[in-house]
């Protein structure tokens, strides 16, 4: 018997965290314009020690305007999602779930065409729109996911399921009426786009609220445990099975909300960090938490970067990258863990 | 009537053991159920009271629907009884909080298939969860008190097997050592024999018998199996749509109009070794050849 | 220098401008019509005239270019048109220092307008001035030839299943208005999905096509009558159908060619003599782009 230690969770984070940093720097270095690594080594060193003028204006501008909070965003919504499927997946103990099965980035869509719609030329108009509609939508699921006072498994996954499809049906209707050219920039938003950086006073907000969302969670995680065993049986257990999956749907949601107001839904992170960090590391949430965190982060960079460069210099939505790295992988991990 | 069984409401016999205080003490407990809060209560559970002592094992008889389960989560404290109260070691259960009622009772329930991949011995490493803090990772102690549950259900080799690969009778001893590794006083199963074959089942119900006389246990199963709670139990509580129809030992309870009442099977009851009764299906042959039997005269 | 653009944002243009990179086909021609193509550093993959523009480097396409390597060619002005470009594009440039300038022509005026003003930037002022002039004196020769002549009722087809047409404020409606037509579609704004069944009640005279549409092998009437419905329309039975070049659509000098063509095909007697034939076939314009040319093929 090998309990999970502290010591082994500090470990491997410190491993995803090595893989991430290696895989920032190529995304760093990789792009339609090649950058050398001393190149690039010389650039990061001369902005750390204040003297970025002396940089050629293009390096500036590529590296630190363009790559670098382009790589940033991808690191943060990648860890967003996959903790949010990974609470999703608890809290509905569905291997099945991703941070968008109970609708909140079809409300978070229908916010953002709404407000594409009535406030295009507001900079974050958007970003602003889908947060809210997020927001508004993970209320009236809650809602509606309840029953005798607590939120139901089974009654959550039909409350998110139906809304989803609801609010695909009023977006997909007013794509048609609403026959403003604004909207094409929906198809990239919907796929997931990490082009448009976050606004400067955004930055901190979304910084805090993924570090207090991932936080929540991980409170839980030894909770979490238990509750895929069977809710009854955590309940003999001594978990406050009420409060814990309070706190994992709002947690949860609210990291989707974040990450879907910032670039859009990407797709297949939130289903697959989890199940492919569970294969290499084990089931145990009090791991599993800060490692799907982490492959987020490494998966969304590197499926980035491959969105840039496979077809340059036209640039794919990181989404329609995902989606063709996912599939394969999920029937891989299917397959394995079927053996 | 036998001077062994108990009346429902308590007994000189009661008074006398002074130095051995009942463990579990259920006091008119009574539960109503409704599915929505409109409706009127459609399922109850009508006051039961009944007493068990420390290294006990006590068999909640009924047929199916008979509010057996209900009693079960009364008495585990994840329901709160309408009227009446549940008592373990003179507190009451309602009044403690979910942590340190962990630490008292644990329940082995029907296990649904597990979602996720486990492995056996972090399985049980869960029983521990109410000792622990903040990530609640295991010390060592919690280490060697797992693996004493698992050597106690006779599942050491089995710690590093995932669960999904083992056996249904192996699994339900997984599930147990994690309910033996809460350390509890009281140990609650619900209907644990269901799916396994008559083998399994006398073996757990031993081995039942053996964790509650080695770690004093209360033992309370609910089962419809009455020849195992003939076999194994020191007092039945029998049940019949949610009403406490008798308390006391096998031989008090299995009376056999009583039984035939309840369970609406011809049965014969005879008198076995230890003075434990021993249930029988009645052959219907026996009764056409006795017109004038017993059975015909109370049919009519 | 500072300039406020079509979307009403004031930028600061560098002078003089040496490196112009541009994000959609019609600002490119517009430049090399402004006898300032040399100095276009970088086109998108979609700009196909003139020739020249198809060799340029390219930075992408139009909905998705790489910021990147428009960055590393370093240009003084970026231009792009609200009709095509992403907005996420535009700001994301601005944000960087660069000066972008957007069109968003709502009416052939807008677009002259948008030319002089890009003459200006780029110190082609007087060249830019001349093609003004001249496209305005055709225009006003043509709106002479055609005043007192009913306008045709037409529709025109961006795209046929599921139909779409074009919206009044928009200046391609007002480019067939020039032309002498009027669009049977009242809707307000941008590139309306209309039911057929509309349209069948509108009943109009002819329908126009941008050269793009169609296919080379078949004449149109043929491509119309397989799809359902369409045989009812009296335009098709009639054959009263106007395939115009592309460059209608496309708001550059070359626009007033198209205008003046399309006029021809729906008003053939006020051009008399050596009018093109009107009646039982379709209408083709002699192709002036480099476009795929079924009238060459004929």
């Amino acid at each position: 018997m090998r309990p999970l230690t502290l010591r082994r969770v500090l470990w491997t984070c410190a491993l995803l965290a090595g893989v991430l940093f290696a895989v920032c720097v190529a995304a760093l270095k990789l792009g339609a314009v090649p950058i050398s690594v001393s190149d690039l080594i010389v650039s990061l060193a001369r902005v750390a020690i204040g003297r970025s003028d002396q940089l050629p204006l293009d390096y500036r501008l590529i590296v630190f305007d363009l790559r670098l909070p382009r790589i940033v965003l991808g690191a943060l919504v990648g860890a967003a999602l996959s903790v949010a499927g990974a609470g999703y997946q608890a809290l509905l103990r569905n291997p099945l779930a991703d941070p968008y099965v109970l609708g909140v980035s079809s409300g978070s869509a229908l916010g953002a065409v709404l407000a594409l719609q009535f406030a295009p030329q507001i900079a974050f108009a958007t970003p602003l729109g889908a947060f809210v509609g997020a927001i508004l939508t993970i209320t009236g699921v809650y809602y509606l996911g309840r029953r005798e006072g607590q939120l139901d498994s089974t009654t959550l996954l039909l409350a998110g399921i139906i809304s989803a499809s609801f609010l695909s049906a009023i977006i997909m209707f007013l794509m048609t009426t609403l026959a403003s050219r604004d909207l094409r920039g929906m198809a990239f938003w919907l796929m997931g786009d990490l082009s448009t950086p976050l606004a400067p006073n955004l930055r901190w907000f979304f910084l805090v609220a993924l570090v207090v969302g991932i936080g929540a969670i991980y409170t839980t995680s030894a909770d979490l445990n238990l509750l895929v065993t069977g809710e009854r049986e955590a309940m003999h257990l001594g978990v406050d099975v009420t409060r814990v999956k309070l706190v994992v749907y709002v947690a949860a949601s609210g990291l989707t909300a974040l990450a879907v107001s910032a670039s859009g839904a990407i797709g297949y992170v939130g289903l697959l960090v989890p199940h492919a960090m569970r294969f290499l590391f084990g089931s145990d949430y009090r791991l599993l938490i800060p490692a799907s965190a982490l492959g987020g982060a490494i998966a969304v960079v590197l499926a980035d970067t491959l969105a840039r460069t496979i077809i340059a210099p036209t640039e794919l939505p990181v989404g329609a990258m995902t989606a063709i790295a996912g599939a394969p992988l999920f029937i891989f991990l299917l397959r394995r863990s079927m053996r | 009537m036998s001077a062994a069984g108990t009346s429902a409401t308590g007994s000189h016999e009661a008074h006398s053991r002074l130095a051995d205080t009942p463990r579990l003490a259920v006091e008119q407990a009574s539960y109503a159920y409704s599915p929505t809060r409109r409706q009127i209560p459609t399922f109850t559970l009508g006051a039961t009271s009944f007493q068990a002592r420390q290294r006990e094992l006590v068999a909640i008889l009924g047929p199916n629907a008979s509010g057996k389960s209900t009693l079960l989560q009364l008495i585990a404290g994840s329901l709160a009884p309408l009227s009446g109260r549940v008592l373990l070691d003179g507190i009451e259960i309602g009044s403690l909080d979910a942590r340190t009622r962990a630490q008292r009772i644990a329940v082995v329930q029907q296990h649904a298939p597990l979602v996720f991949p486990a492995i056996a011995g972090e399985f049980v490493l869960q029983g521990r969860h109410p000792y622990g803090r903040a990530l609640h990772l295991a010390n060592e102690e919690d280490v060697t008190l797992a693996q004493n549950a698992l050597a106690q259900v006779g599942a050491e080799h089995l710690a590093d097997r995932r669960m999904d690969q083992l056996s249904g009778g192996e699994k339900q001893r997984i599930i147990l050592a994690r309910a033996l590794a809460q350390q509890p006083l009281l140990l609650l199963l619900d209907e644990p024999t269901l799916h396994l074959d008559i083998g399994a089942q006398v073996e757990l119900l031993e081995r039942l018998r053996r964790l509650a006389e080695e770690n004093r246990y209360t033992v309370i199963v609910v089962t419809h199996e009455l020849a195992l709670a003939a076999e194994f139990a020191d007092q039945v509580v029998l049940l019949h749509r949610g009403k406490c129809l008798r308390v006391g030992t096998p031989a008090a309870v299995y009376q056999r109009e009583l039984l035939e009442q309840v369970f609406e099977a011809p049965l014969e009851i005879e008198a076995g070794p230890a003075g434990r009764p021993r249930v029988s299906l009645r052959s219907r042959q026996a009764d056409i050849a006795r017109p004038d039997s017993a059975d015909n005269r109370t049919r009519g | 220098m500072q300039v406020t653009d079509d979307l009403g944002r004031t930028i600061e243009v560098p002078q003089p401008v040496r490196r112009i990179v541009s994000l959609a086909p019609n600002l490119t021609e517009t430049v090399f019509a402004l006898e300032a193509g040399d100095r276009v550093v970088g086109d998108t993959s979609a700009d196909d005239f003139p020739a020249a523009a198809k060799s340029l480097p390219h930075v992408g396409d139009v909905l998705a270019p790489s910021l990147e390597e428009i960055v590393a060619l370093h240009p003084d002005l970026v231009l792009a048109t609200n009709d095509l470009n992403r907005r996420a594009t535009v700001e994301a440039l601005a944000r960087m220092g660069f000066a972008v300038y957007v069109t968003h022509p709502q009416s052939i005026d807008d677009v002259l307008n948008s030319t002089a003003q890009i003459a200006r930037l780029i110190g082609a002022g007087p060249r830019g001035d001349a093609v003004i002039a001249g496209m305005r004196e055709r225009l006003d020769a043509l709106a002479k030839r055609l005043s007192g002549v009913p306008p045709r009722r037409v529709l025109f087809v961006v795209w046929t299943e599921p139909l779409m047409s074009v919206g009044k404020h928009t200046f391609l409606a007002d480019a067939l208005s020039r032309a002498g037509a009027q669009s049977v579609v009242d809707i307000a704004d941008g590139w309306p999905q209309v039911s057929f069944e509309y349209v069948l009640k509108l009943q109009p005279e002819y329908l126009v096509f941008a050269g793009s549409l169609r296919d080379a092998n078949a004449p149109p009437e043929e491509q119309l009558s397989k799809l359902p419905g369409w045989r009812d329309l009296d335009a098709v039975r009639d054959g009263k159908i106007a395939v115009v070049s592309s460059a209608i659509d496309r708001p550059t000098p070359r626009m007033v060619d198209a205008i003046e063509e399309l006029a021809r095909l729906l008003h053939p007697e006020v051009f008399a003599p050596g009018a093109a034939a009107g009646g039982g076939a379709a209408l083709i314009a002699p192709e002036t782009s480099t476009e795929a040319c079924l009238a060459c093929a004929r």
